[in-house]
């Protein structure tokens, strides 16, 4: 049978060879396996201008789009419909149909959009602007943009607690987080943290975040109801973000081309994981036994084992992989 | 030849020494790659014993005196004494002799001597025919030297580039003379 033969295959041969199948077998081949498709990542390659689409269970590239304008970071909506890029260079949001692999808008943010995260409820997208010092609050389903609001200097990375009631900023060059409230779009508070922040990561219960401190070498962490850190804890050298998985928390060590683990219960060191040079972007699978890392020099998405964290595979993707956010797609319920 | 803007550079920087100091850390947007190679006629471990010697730098041409301590281990400095009197301050990131790479990082360079920031660069030595000749390749990692945004042009992306692709090409052929020279 035809799409048997098809299903077996690598998805690139597969894709090869659906393209010479008459539409009817076509069809038949894509419904044989309902609900088969599984999560993916997308990793945004800056150099090349590309998003990679890799298929996690494969570990293959199975879709590539290019993105003009340098692409740095990425957020896929909680429903895993829609992907947002921005591209620093272009000062634009691109805002993608996840499934069908097709660019709906493109928006002018200005300045220098780096940092991205959707809100829980898929909209608004918001867009730290590295160079003017705000965040751009974007309307996901039209692209219009309905707010910014101010915060401390070079915003980097963001995150949204999973309640949506607030928005975080890693304030890089201020060494602080803005805790923004989405529903005014008005800064409530800041917490100092540690030097030059890049990127910040929120726990699942929404009560903790990370940011991965670039210069002093250290992840803190934020008690976020409290508005305080309530812990410093060393990691390699330059790290750049936080993924959170098996009660651990990873963080990518740029100079060091590690992932250094630490028990976020504990705060105790775990282990620090070799992988390829340059790691930047980080993010665990949905049921947390997998943790997948971007190696911009090495051009490769690593795969760690969150609970032996041995690297279990590099997959090959586009020059200058960044993936700078939450980059897992869900695929199905 | 590409190595007269490097030499005009050096030139500048000798009279720049008013230039503002950069921040440290802070950076534009876009990391920029590049990679150069060369093939040389010796084998791999006689390119590897010039290149594996951190404090010697003399292969690379506008490069007058290195100056450095610590040997050739992880952190080890030296310190780039240029043509011109610009300096260029470098430590050792990896040193890895059984893959023959080394791979440095620049801790201190004005933009008018370099205009990059926050540069990493690794050199590697692979076999070519058999171990009778080599393949020396040397990759560089960097941000422009202008952190923010809309950069004058002899800061930009492409000027970065331009200035260290002109650098690796201007030490790729001084190491090819070098070795193949001593033959």
């Amino acid at each position: 049978m035809p799409h048997r033969l098809a299903a077996h295959l690598p998805r690139p041969a597969a894709r090869r060879l659906r393209a010479l199948l008459p539409a009817a077998l076509l069809g038949a081949a894509l419904t044989a396996a309902p609900g088969a498709r599984a999560d993916e990542a997308f990793v945004t390659s800056q150099p090349a201008e590309m998003l990679s689409i890799v298929d996690l269970p494969t570990r293959k590239v199975v879709a590539t789009l290019p993105i003009p304008g340098k692409p740095a970071g990425i957020a896929v909506s909680p429903d895993g419909a829609r992907a947002f890029v921005t591209s620093p260079d272009g000062k634009t949001l691109t805002i993608i149909d996840a499934a069908a692999r097709k660019v709906l808008h493109r928006v002018d943010v200005g300045g220098g959009p780096l940092g991205v995260a959707v809100h829980p409820s898929g909209s608004p997208v918001y867009v730290a602007d590295w160079y003017q010092h705000r965040i751009v609050a974007v309307d996901a389903a039209s692209g219009a943009i309905t707010g910014e609001v101010k915060v401390g200097d070079s915003p980097s990375g963001l995150a949204v607690t999973p309640d949506g009631r607030l928005l975080l900023s890693a304030d890089r060059d201020s060494n602080q987080v803005s805790l923004i409230d989405t529903a005014s779009l008005k800064r409530v508070a800041t917490v100092a943290v540690g030097t030059r922040p890049f990127g910040v990561t929120i726990d699942a219960a929404g009560k903790r975040a990370y940011t991965a401190n670039v210069v002093s070498n250290d992840v803190s962490v934020i008690d976020i109801p409290a508005r305080k850190v309530v812990a410093t804890v060393p990691v390699g050298d330059h790290p750049y973000v936080v993924a959170l998985a098996q009660g651990r928390a990873f963080s990518t060590d740029q100079y060091a081309s590690t992932v250094t683990v630490f028990d976020v219960t504990s705060f105790e060191k775990l282990a620090a994981i070799p992988v390829g040079d340059y790691p930047e972007g980080i993010a665990a699978s949905r049921d947390g036994t997998l943790v997948y890392v971007a190696n911009w020099e090495t051009n490769t998405l690593g795969v760690i084992d969150a609970k032996t964290l041995k690297l279990l595979a590099d997959i090959p993707v586009a020059d200058g992989p960044r993936a700078f956010g939450a980059f897992i797609r869900r695929t199905g319920p | 030849m590409k190595l007269k803007l490097l030499t005009a550079a050096l030139a500048a920087a000798a009279l720049a020494f008013t230039a503002a100091p950069h921040s440290a850390d802070a950076h534009g947007p876009t990391r920029q790659k590049i990679t150069e190679t060369i093939e040389i006629d010796a084998p791999p471990a006689k390119v590897w014993a010039v290149i594996g010697e951190f404090h010697d730098m003399s292969w690379l041409p506008p490069v007058e005196k290195t100056e450095g301590t610590g040997g050739n281990v992880v952190g080890a400095k030296r310190r780039l004494v240029l043509q011109g009197g610009g300096t260029i301050d470098e430590v050792i990131a990896k040193y890895e002799p059984e893959k023959m790479m080394l791979m440095y990082r620049i801790e201190q360079v004005d933009v008018k001597v370099l205009p990059v920031t926050n540069y990493s660069s690794w050199l590697t030595v692979t076999p070519l025919d058999d171990g009778k000749k080599s393949e020396v390749e040397w990759k560089g990692a960097f941000y422009r030297g202008y952190p923010n945004n809309d950069p004058p042009p002899e800061l930009n992306d492409e000027a970065a580039i331009k200035a260290v692709t002109a650098v690796y090409k201007a030490g790729l052929a001084g190491l090819k003379k070098k070795v193949e020279g001593g033959n």
